[in-house]
């Protein structure tokens, strides 16, 4: 496994990807803390969970060649001739994109001393939002490598996990609008009011549950909850178990 | 030793490989021939684990490649088709990754890489960067990658497609050298290839295993013309018909009757070299002067046909 992790962390910088994504990330946090540092007003956790953002289009840029491109070259043989566990090959990727991650976020490091040599207060909050943001990280991820390992095309890999990233971004607004439709449905079919907001409220919290964002809400103000980042390990773990097993599964393919 | 019993791999309606058994032996060159599209590649692939079988099982020195896959493929080195390679890696690095990956320790793998790169010819390249390398340098660091971890089994996939000829000849010497402690499968269409590497040959067609055979044998059945080119200066009709009435030759086909006529002579198959001079009197004595005169080597197809319908045995 730390054999993968090493190269494909290494193999970040011999290609522009890394680059890219470090240029993207130091570019949007840097002017980021400008803009609220010119103002007089830093706040840390804040930035970090703008950036959080960024995930959508930063981590397609990672994962959509990490299977991907080693079907196109070739090099998958070697997972499957070698004496390694498939599954070491799905962790060591994911760990690989994680240190890359790790690497853009010392940006964020640099502008926390800058605000404590400044007199300012890096409180538990933003401590909190730092948790949340490698956490989210690891969902993200792990959503990245399962569409780069579905799709031969990097390009499809990347769209499909800048579209499941997107819904996690819009749960909340997508369970809005579901509710509302339920509710519509039911007023056609002459059911009353109160059932009615019932079961929108139901439908609409039934959906925001997935939400990460708002499940990780209240870790800016300093408090945290197991629940929320449970909840982002296990969607890890599963989707990167769903990775090994199509990986494994392409060898009994028959196309 | 490669045990392989009754391999069936089926792709959709499409039956790639319908029952294939055979075994190679310790220090034994394999030599595994196809046209394309035989299931060589499809074989291979399987051996190696990277593809399931249908049907049927693989053992590599005892150890099941499905059932204890960490131990058979200890002792597989493995060269696809397609060498897999990482481009934007420099040799050293590609073989000290691939150390890793074969868990090769730690202290062992500088000489380990020293000893390979040296032995495949490509200790001069070790530092550039393997996507700058020319394809004949990309087949050997594809080959050197194989022999990581020394495993006791090679699997070598037209190791010398796409390389120029000093090359070629570069490859099957250190086949050979490599075959004095290794058991190795090597697949290719050229025959003549296998037959300089290989102690035995099995030759598969359409999915199955037309004839296994020693590389004498198979030899022998080359030697045995059958076939000869004639061309000449003089009239390709009176010609044939003198050539029929030398005994041992069964079929005259014109296939130039211009003013340099061109016939293709088939002879039964005892005859030997009398033939051959029988004509060439003949020819003289009627002042007809021969162009050129040779014999048809068959080709891999001929043979197969030859084994597949019986003939030539």
């Amino acid at each position: 496994m730390f054999a993968i992790f090493k190269r494909e962390f290494l193999s970040y910088f011999r290609t522009p990807v890394g680059y890219v994504a470090l240029a993207i990330f130091t570019f949007i946090s840097g002017f980021n803390f400008y803009t609220l540092f010119s103002e007089g007003t830093v706040s840390i956790s804040d930035e970090i969970n703008s950036l959080r953002s960024l995930f959508i289009i930063i981590v397609p840029i990672i994962t959509m060649g990490s299977f991907a491109e080693d079907r196109k070259r070739g090099t998958e043989v070697l997972y499957y001739t070698s004496p390694i566990d498939l599954f070491s090959v799905v962790v060591g990727k994911f760990f690989s994109a994680m240190a890359l991650c790790f690497v853009m976020f010392i940006n964020v490091f640099i502008h926390m001393i800058v605000v404590s040599a400044c007199g300012g207060r890096v409180g538990i909050g933003a401590w909190g939002s730092v948790l949340v943001f490698f956490f989210m990280a690891a969902l993200f991820i792990s959503i990245g490598i399962f569409a780069s390992v579905i799709s031969d095309n990097q390009i499809i890999s990347a769209i499909v996990a800048f579209l499941i990233i997107l819904l996690n971004n819009l749960f909340s607004v997508i369970g809005e609008y579901i509710g509302f439709s339920v509710s519509t449905i039911m007023s056609y079919m002459g059911i009353n009011a109160t059932a009615r907001s019932n079961a929108k409220t139901a439908v609409a919290n039934a959906i925001s549950w997935f939400d990460p964002f708002e499940k990780t809400y209240e870790f800016r103000n300093g408090i945290f909850s197991a629940s929320a980042l449970i909840y982002c390990v296990s969607f890890a773990i599963f989707f990167l178990y769903l990775s090994f097993r199509i990986l494994e599964k392409k060898r009994w393919s028959q196309k | 030793m490669i045990e392989i019993k009754n391999l069936v791999k089926h792709y959709g309606d499409k039956k790639a490989l319908k029952g294939i058994s055979f075994t190679v032996k310790d220090n034994e060159v394999l030599g595994f021939l196809g046209p394309n599209g035989a299931g060589k590649s499809t074989t291979m692939n399987i051996i190696t684990g990277y593809l399931s079988s249908t049907s049927g099982t693989v053992k590599i020195n005892g150890h099941d490649i499905l059932e204890q896959p960490d131990l058979a493929k200890k002792d597989i080195g493995y060269l696809p088709e397609q060498p897999p390679l990482y481009l934007d890696m420099t040799v050293n690095e590609y073989l000290t990754f691939m150390c890793e990956l074969k868990g090769v320790p730690k202290k062992e793998r500088k000489e380990h890489i020293a000893t390979i790169t040296s032995l495949v010819g490509i200790d001069a390249v070790t530092g550039r960067l393997i996507g700058n390398l020319s394809k004949g340098y990309k087949q050997r660091v594809g080959i050197a990658q194989a022999l990581v971890g020394d495993p006791p089994i090679l699997i070598l996939d037209e190791p010398t497609v796409g390389l120029d000829p000093n090359q070629i000849i570069g490859i099957r010497k250190l086949i050979k050298d490599l075959s004095k402690n290794h058991s190795i499968i090597v697949s290719s269409h050229i025959l003549s290839e296998i037959q300089e590497i290989a102690d035995r040959v099995v030759i598969i067609h359409h999915g199955k295993i037309a004839a296994v055979d020693t590389v004498k044998d198979l030899s022998q059945r080359l030697s045995n013309v059958t076939n000869l080119l004639m061309s000449f200066k003089g009239p390709a009709k009176d010609v044939a018909a003198r050539l029929k009435m030398i005994p041992g030759i069964t079929d005259v086909n014109i296939r130039n009757s211009g003013s340099f006529g061109e016939v293709e002579i088939t002879t039964s198959k005892q005859a030997g070299d009398e033939i051959r001079t029988a004509i060439f009197f003949m020819m003289a004595k009627a002042g007809w002067p021969i162009l050129e005169f040779r014999s048809l080597d068959p080709t891999l197809e001929e043979i197969f046909l030859s084994i597949t319908t019986g003939k030539g045995e």
